[in-house]
């Protein structure tokens, strides 16, 4: 598959007088193939939209080496920014103008034909709103017309910062739809948020950046497998003999609350057997799979100091080389 | 040309512009009216009486000129009764003043369009020259502010393009409404001359210095527009060019002419801006500085000195092409949040 979006070793430290030097993007790196709908996961602060404000030629970078749709960027972003349709951080809108006007302004900048704009306000659910005005659109709504003014080039490659800011559940749900049947129609689309579940049920891969770095990437399936410490929740009538049956057994156990969890087991079978040959009957045996928000807390460190509250940019660094990359470790 | 008329859409659809536009309006109506109201269409007898006071009023002058050359050459006493005679009689000699009493002078209450459209027109360029750099300053300035020029590159990801498409309108857009502005208020004025005043005599020569006036004044007004501009893309906020524009006028055109004055330096208006400015729009201007002639002004000292409207040309288009220039520089590499 050819890649869409190349970036590696990007580097982008902001000066300013009052704050000094700060690292925003510290030696990062994405590959994003076509077709795929690839999350772009990390907590607040941890350069998502100065990445993409870099990728689309918005921000200086200091170092580092970009390509999209093939091109050089941002030197030959310009050949396929037609092809391109992106929104950055929460667009501004001119309040005065309505939704439909906002558009037909783009279209024209861009060379569109206008009756496009009626389709992408039917497309994010806005045809009815069209004609008021932006500075009466809830947040919401305004999310809704900046995907409208990244799809109206009937882009290849969509990329949206954070696009379920503010949207309410059904808008979610309608967002997700909306980019399945992109990447159904063959639009390759990257993603970014600080919402795990939406990443899981809209993704087929994820990268997940901590402090400006990358800390995992590869199919959302594959990164959740790597994570799975083969824990299974075990319900049996004596949990305090059973723990230690099974630690008899060089089995890892603990009693949580009414239950057990036993970890380091690649047979499940094993657990019933030790159990059952001492007459202790399991109730329930059940695989506790990791979700995405679980690795995510884990990657970026956002969970150790439960006690104090977490500040902004404090998620851990990923130690020297290992960065967890699914698609290489299953090709070697 | 797509984004020249994207651009253009979105110039007209300021507010400020708007309101910019229904001010121009607003003081052209005034003045129109109150002129109107304060003119009458002189009668014959009128005329003839201002007529003969104009006619008076030369003779009168001719008459003290010839008495001070006849003092001068010694035929009468220096002594005489309470008037004002020069040591220089060239000084009051008739054929040397600018200009010498006609009848409009002595016709209160008659608009005279030949003798009031020079002023008027001073007055509308002035409006213009401020329209155009507010309006300069304050599109660029929004646009950067609200993230419009963000959205229109991830739309077009070439930035000079992009700027000087906005330029380009906002100039473009600013030359034909000063146009139209001026056509419209010199017509007003002329039908009200016509009308309810004097028409005055509105040859060749008259209407050439008009002309004249007019083409500088909108080179001006260009040129204003062009550095609030270039100001607000520099400091990134429309209130960079209203502040750059208040610091100038207080620290420079007050503070340090008062410093030029106490260390006593030569010709200090010639580091003023507003000089340049009036020497262009007067085709030339002429400064006083005592300080040119140290044993006080003589035959051979002159302390007059003058900036052409050549010179002061360069400085406007040296300050604003500077701006503008160095405004797209910045633009083409800067960090845009
Ligand atoms: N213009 C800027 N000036 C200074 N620091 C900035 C600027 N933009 C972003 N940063 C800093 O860079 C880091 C990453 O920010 P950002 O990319 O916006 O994170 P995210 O989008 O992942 O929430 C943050 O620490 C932020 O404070
Ligand atoms: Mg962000």
């Amino acid at each position: 598959m050819s890649a869409v979006i190349e970036i590696e070793g990007l580097r982008k430290t902001f000066r300013s007088l009052r704050s000094g030097r700060r690292v925003a993007v510290d030696g990062f790196d994405l590959l994003v193939e076509a077709g795929q709908v690839h999350g772009f996961l990390g907590p607040n602060g941890s350069g998502k939209t100065t990445t993409l404000r870099a990728l689309l030629g918005l921000v200086r970078a200091d170092s580092g080496r970009m390509t999209v749709l093939g091109e050089p960027s941002p030197e030959l972003l310009p050949r396929v920014a037609g092809q391109v349709g992106a929104i950055v951080e929460s667009p501004q809108f001119f309040g005065n103008f309505t939704g439909y006007r906002t558009l037909r302004l783009l279209a024209r900048a861009g060379g569109v034909p206008v009756s496009r704009v009626d389709e992408v306000l039917e497309l994010v659910g806005l045809h009815d709103r069209g004609d008021e005005r932006v500075k009466g659109y809830s947040l919401g709504m305004k999310q809704r017309l900046a995907v409208a003014s990244a799809l109206l080039k009937d882009p290849r490659l969509l990329i949206l910062d954070e696009p379920a800011n503010g949207l309410d559940p059904a808008g979610i749900r309608e967002m997700r739809d909306l980019m399945r049947s992109l990447a159904a129609n063959g639009v390759t689309v990257l993603v970014s948020s600080h919402i795990l579940g939406e990443i899981q049920l809209i993704c087929d891969h994820v990268t997940i950046i901590s402090r400006g770095r990358r800390v995992a990437t590869g199919r959302v399936d594959e990164v959740l497998a790597g994570h799975d410490r083969h824990e299974f929740l075990v319900r049996v009538a004596e949990p305090e003999r059973a723990v230690d049956l099974l630690h008899a057994a060089e089995l890892t156990a603990v009693v949580d609350g009414g239950a057990l969890v036993v970890s380091g087991v690649s047979d499940p079978t094993v657990v019933s057997r030790v159990l059952g040959e001492q007459g202790l009957w399991v109730g329930e045996l059940t695989p506790l799979r990791p979700d995405l928000e679980s690795v995510f807390l884990e990657l970026t460190g956002a969970y150790e100091h439960s006690s104090v509250p977490r500040q902004v940019g404090d998620s851990s660094l990923p130690q020297g080389e290992a960065v967890i990359d699914l698609d290489r470790g299953v090709d070697a | 040309m797509n984004l020249v008329r994207a651009e253009l859409e979105r110039l007209s659809a300021r507010r400020f512009v708007q309101l910019m536009v229904v001010l121009l309006v607003l003081a052209f109506a005034v003045t129109a009216a109150t002129t109107l109201a304060g003119s009458h269409k002189p009668s014959v007898s009128e005329l003839n009486s201002a007529r003969q006071q104009a006619t008076e009023a030369r003779q009168s002058m001719e008459a003290t000129f010839r008495e001070c050359l006849a003092r001068q050459g010694g035929a009468l006493p220096t002594e005489d009764g309470g008037m004002y005679l020069p040591a220089d009689c060239s000084e009051i000699d008739p054929v040397l003043q600018d200009r010498l009493p006609i009848a409009a002078d002595f016709l209160p209450g008659v608009f005279t369009f030949a003798e009031q459209a020079q002023p008027l027109l001073y007055f509308l360029i002035a409006f213009l020259v401020l329209f155009g750099f507010l309006v300069g300053a304050s599109y660029i300035g929004a646009d950067l502010t609200s993230g419009g020029v963000v959205n229109l590159l991830l739309w077009r990801p070439r930035r000079v393009t992009v700027l000087a498409a906005k330029l380009g309108t906002l100039l473009g857009t600013v030359l034909v409404l000063a146009l139209l502005a001026s056509v419209a208020y010199l017509a007003t004025f002329w039908v009200i001359g016509q009308a309810a005043g004097l028409p005055g005599r509105l040859d060749g020569d008259f209407w050439r210095s008009l002309g004249a006036v007019h083409g500088r004044g909108l080179v001006l007004v260009l040129l204003a527009s062009a550095l609030g501009f270039a100001i607000a893309t520099l400091g990134r906020h429309t209130s960079a060019a209203l502040g750059a524009f208040a610091a100038y006028a207080v620290v420079w055109e007050l503070g340090a002419r008062l410093v030029l004055e106490i260390v006593d330096a030569r010709k200090s208006d010639l580091f003023m801006l507003s000089s340049h400015i009036g020497a262009w729009l007067n085709g030339g201007a002429r400064f006083y500085d005592e300080r040119l002639c140290a044993g006080g002004p003589g035959l051979n000292c002159d302390s007059f000195y003058t900036i052409t409207w050549g010179s002061s040309l360069l400085v406007l288009l040296v300050l604003a092409g500077g701006l503008t220039a160095a405004a797209f520089a910045v633009f083409r590499r800067r960090d845009l949040i």
